[in-house]
């Protein structure tokens, strides 16, 4: 049979864990989601303000530009003063690094002073500028920015107009080094490794912190016109895509506004969610954590409900098959305890049960039952050995040898089993210990173990009613052809008495010259012959008829002893009774069963 | 709480191997002291390289001579060498080199030496700076004349062993013509010729002196300072440590800054990046620099110009 073991230690660990463990991730799981919500809008304003503060940079990088360009162009030209606008040139270069040279154009769109850092100056009439973009956009706007071009396919430049306030004051138009921008946007860190960079329109790097991709001819320009194009999509707010270096980054896009640059700021993805990455994994881990506290917990409880439980069947089971000294034992100090312990007392207590029931069994091989009850409820010394005065009663078939010879085997026992029955039962209604059967004979003893108060009287009543009960039944036997009779041999004296054997298997048995004696006696008997010794006779001469037979030399008795036969007459003859007497004798079994008299 | 070692977030492993030493070779025309060295030895310090730890230099200096400069050479492509760095004119000799790879600083132009395609994009095992002294050639001779007005011959002192020395001079002619000055061309080949050519200078009876920035007159510069001014001759200089040394003005990129800088991109070599793709660096400043002991010295007060509210670096 398969039983299912485990199937209450499963519940309670399945019951136990899901308790613990549900709990703990969600809880984790909504922590971890509201924090990853609230880093992701956290971020998105940090790069807001980044890009906004190197749009602000760059602004004003170009701004403070315009600015000292203003002053070129505050006054109206007039003749002859080239040579101070020259020195105003030189100034301004000297005043803003990021100008490489300037040419102050007059009204008429002629270039009068040219001033650089590298080529030769030049002073008076010069180019003409009148239909320039740089001269026309200023003269429109006041303020021209041009497209940003790279010298030699390298350096980055543009060219600025300022024109004054009034057309008399012409033109100034500057070229400018945008690699010194690189001093704004090396600037810009965005966390440890976030960086800005800038790009035109056409997707071409102008600054960035590693001013060689700048400088680089084709500048990746492929890399950052997408990085440009993805960041501008996703219209201020900030967007996850490859960066320029070709690794994960959030990327954020802010237009400069005055110079139509594009300034994107990025962070690397790994970096800008690692502080909500770490949370995740407190998460994870507090989530491992409650789970394997979970399983332990779970794993300890179940095993501290099902460990007593399986103790208990196990224990149950071993009472089952007998062992009831099995204890079990369990420590829980709870129910489970207190029902182990109920156990136990119940194997106790079966175990007494069956005791008891063993040697009732025991003592009903030889004792009537009402007598076996009587000794197993009274002192248990009644089986130990004693020397005391007994009444021996030998029975024995005559003829039954030839009859069984004769006879088919069915009907021996059947003849034999009719005998022990009459047997047991007379003997039962006497009260007294039917010692043995051997195959044909019988032995019987009054006044052992359970006092008789007259031993004589009741022992020869009991040999008067077997020898009755067994010719009447031998009346039916004979019918059937077979001659078998009866002969009883009794006799009184001291005898020692008690259990003999070994293991389970113990007899209550008497020896004595009284036991030889009364076989003695039995073997003399004829068929319904009842011989009784001199003892016994003196005893019960007074109640019961008796005759003489002579003197009959008896073997292990020196003389010959002189043997009485129960006269026969169909005369009942009064029973004394044989009153039950041990040591503790309950008044209401001694009322309840007051008397055996017949 | 010990934390499970899985928890913790892996750690960047660096491809660096910190036991390594790198092998610098530096090669230069010059010869010790040698300021371009020491610019560029601050550079890579200031990057974390210490020398004997994890960098040697090897100094190679042949003044002045191209067969020494080929031994350098030869040497070099033998040797196990994570880099070479060439000062000067030392580049030009280099060109053979092709599995190391070369950082110079030139006052060429690098893409017409031809050891560059271009200089946003190198192409090779070579990149840089370059001073674009050819550009500035002109603008020396207009400082000067900014200066004194009068100048109307102007002796230059010039290496024709210095590569791209005939470009400047050219540029030079030109910007003189411009500017109405006769330029008496001194050449000389070598640090043996430097005297005798100092000499034809002083007999020239010019009014200034320009002197070709160059390794050569860069270690002689103090002593052709110190001519200059025995010959009572105004002298313009390419670099500042030119006046440092005497000289009475100077205009050009600065060279210990630009060394100074030339480590970052060792350092993106070293650390694996191809020099193809680093593009060679221009330089966005020029140092003015003005000498006013000097010009005391010649008598010349230079408050008078135009020319002190434009400089960068006055020694006084």
């Amino acid at each position: 049979m398969t039983r299912p073991r485990r199937s209450l230690f499963v519940k309670y660990f399945i019951t136990l864990f899901v308790a613990v463990v549900v709990p703990v991730i969600l809880g984790s799981a909504t922590d971890a989601w509201f924090a990853f919500r609230d880093h992701r809008l956290h971020l998105n304003e940090l790069l807001q303000v980044e890009a906004r503060a190197a749009a602000d940079r760059i602004q004003t990088f170009t701004d403070g530009i315009r600015d000292q360009l203003g002053w070129m162009v505050q006054f109206p030209w007039t003749l002859g003063e080239d040579v101070r606008r020259r020195i105003d040139g030189l100034r301004l270069l000297q005043q803003v690094p990021a100008i490489v040279s300037v040419s102050l154009v007059d009204p008429t769109g002629t270039e009068r002073v040219f001033v650089s850092r590298v080529s030769l100056n030049r002073t008076g009439r010069g180019a003409d500028f009148s239909e320039d973009p740089a001269f026309l956009g200023a003269r429109a706007n006041g303020v021209w920015y041009g497209p940003v071009q790279y010298q030699r396919d390298s350096e980055p430049y543009m060219r600025i107009a300022v024109a004054g306030n009034r057309a008399a004051a012409g033109v100034v138009i500057a070229d400018i080094n945008l690699k010194l921008i690189w001093n704004v946007i090396a600037a810009i860190k965005i966390g440890d490794t976030g960086h800005a960079l800038v790009v035109d329109d056409s997707g071409r790097l102008i600054a960035h912190p590693d001013i060689s991709l700048v400088l680089r001819s084709d500048g990746g320009s492929g890399d950052f016109n997408r990085l440009k194009s993805v960041a501008s999509a996703a219209n201020g707010s900030a967007v996850a895509t490859t960066g320029d270096n070709g690794k994960p980054v959030v990327a954020l896009s802010v237009r400069a506004a005055n110079v139509g640059w594009t300034v994107i700021v990025q962070q690397p993805v790994l970096e800008a969610f690692e502080s909500i990455r770490a949370a995740l994994w407190r998460s994870l881990m507090l989530i491992g954590i409650g789970t394997v506290l979970a399983f332990v917990l779970a794993f300890w409880r179940a095993s501290r409900m099902w460990g007593p439980i399986r103790k208990l069947e196990e224990g149950a089971e071993r009472i089952g098959m007998g062992q009831f000294d099995h204890h079990i034992a369990i420590e829980s100090r709870d129910e489970l305890e207190q029902l182990a312990i109920r156990f136990n007392q119940m194997a106790d207590e079966l175990a007494a049960s069956q005791q008891k029931s063993e040697r009732i069994n025991r003592l009903r091989q030889f004792l009537a039952p009402q007598v076996a009850e009587l000794v197993e409820h009274s002192d248990q010394r009644l089986l130990d050995g004693q020397r005391r005065e007994v009444v021996a009663i030998f029975g024995d078939l005559r003829g039954f040898t030839a009859f069984s010879a004769r006879a088919e085997p069915d009907v021996i026992l059947a003849v034999l089993r009719q005998y022990y029955e009459a047997i047991g039962a007379v003997t039962a209604r006497h009260a007294a210990t039917l010692i043995r059967f051997a195959g044909d004979g019988v032995m019987v003893l009054v006044n052992a173990p359970v006092d008789c108060e007259k031993p004589a009287h009741s022992g020869i009543q009991l040999a008067i009613d077997m020898q009755a009960a067994v010719q009447s039944l031998a009346g039916t036997w004979n019918a059937g052809g077979c001659a078998v009779g009866f002969g009883v041999g009794i006799a009184m004296g001291p005898a020692t008495v008690g259990t003999l054997g070994y293991h389970g298997r113990l007899d209550y048995t008497a020896i004595g010259n009284v036991v030889n004696l009364a076989s003695r006696l039995c073997s003399l008997a004829d068929d319904a012959q009842i011989l009784v010794d001199p003892v016994v006779t003196g005893h019960v001469r007074d109640r019961v008829a008796l005759e003489s037979i002579g003197e009959r030399p008896i073997k292990g008795y020196d003389q010959a002893l002189e043997v009485f036969a129960v006269v026969r007459d169909d005369a009942a003859i009064e029973d004394p009774g044989c009153q039950l007497q041990p040591a503790d004798v309950q008044p209401a079994y001694a009322a309840r069963e007051p008397s055996f008299n017949l | 709480m010990a934390l499970p070692s899985g928890l913790a977030w892996p750690v960047a492993a660096f491809a660096e191997d910190s036991t390594k030493i790198y092998r610098i070779f530096w090669v230069s025309t010059q010869s010790q002291p040698d300021p371009f060295l020491d610019g560029f030895r601050e550079g890579m310090r200031a990057l974390g390289y210490v020398e004997g730890k994890n960098v040697t230099f090897e100094l190679h200096y042949a003044p002045g001579s191209p067969q020494a400069l080929r031994e350098v050479v030869a040497d070099l492509r033998r040797g196990n060498i994570d880099l070479a760095v060439s000062s000067g004119p030392a580049t030009r000799a280099m060109t053979e080199v092709k599995d190391v790879p070369v950082l110079f600083a030139l006052s060429g132009d690098p893409v017409a030496l031809g050891l560059v395609q271009s200089l946003g994009k190198p192409g090779g095992n070579f990149t840089g700076s370059t001073f674009l002294s050819l550009a500035l050639a002109g603008k020396r001779v207009e400082l000067l004349k900014d200066i004194f007005p009068t100048l109307r011959t102007l002796a230059v002192l010039s290496n024709t062993n210095h590569p791209g020395e005939q470009s400047e001079w050219r540029a030079t002619q030109e910007a003189a013509r411009h500017l109405g000055i006769v330029p008496l061309y001194v050449p000389f080949a070598g640090a043996n010729e430097l005297d005798n050519a100092l000499g034809l200078a002083g007999d020239a009876r010019a009014d200034g002196l320009l002197v070709f920035p160059d390794a050569l007159t860069m270690v002689h510069r103090s002593k052709i300072a110190q001519f200059a001014i025995k010959q009572r001759l105004p002298s313009m200089f390419g670099w500042s440590e030119y006046c440092d040394a005497g000289g009475l003005i100077s205009y050009g990129a600065n060279q210990r800054a630009t060394y100074f800088a030339l480590a970052s991109y060792a350092d993106r070599i070293l650390r694996g990046e191809s020099p193809a793709t680093l593009p060679v660096v221009q330089p966005t400043k020029f140092e003015l620099a003005v000498n006013l002991r000097t010009a005391e010295l010649l008598g010349i007060d230079l408050d008078k110009s135009a020319i002190m509210f434009r400089a960068n670096k006055v020694i006084e």
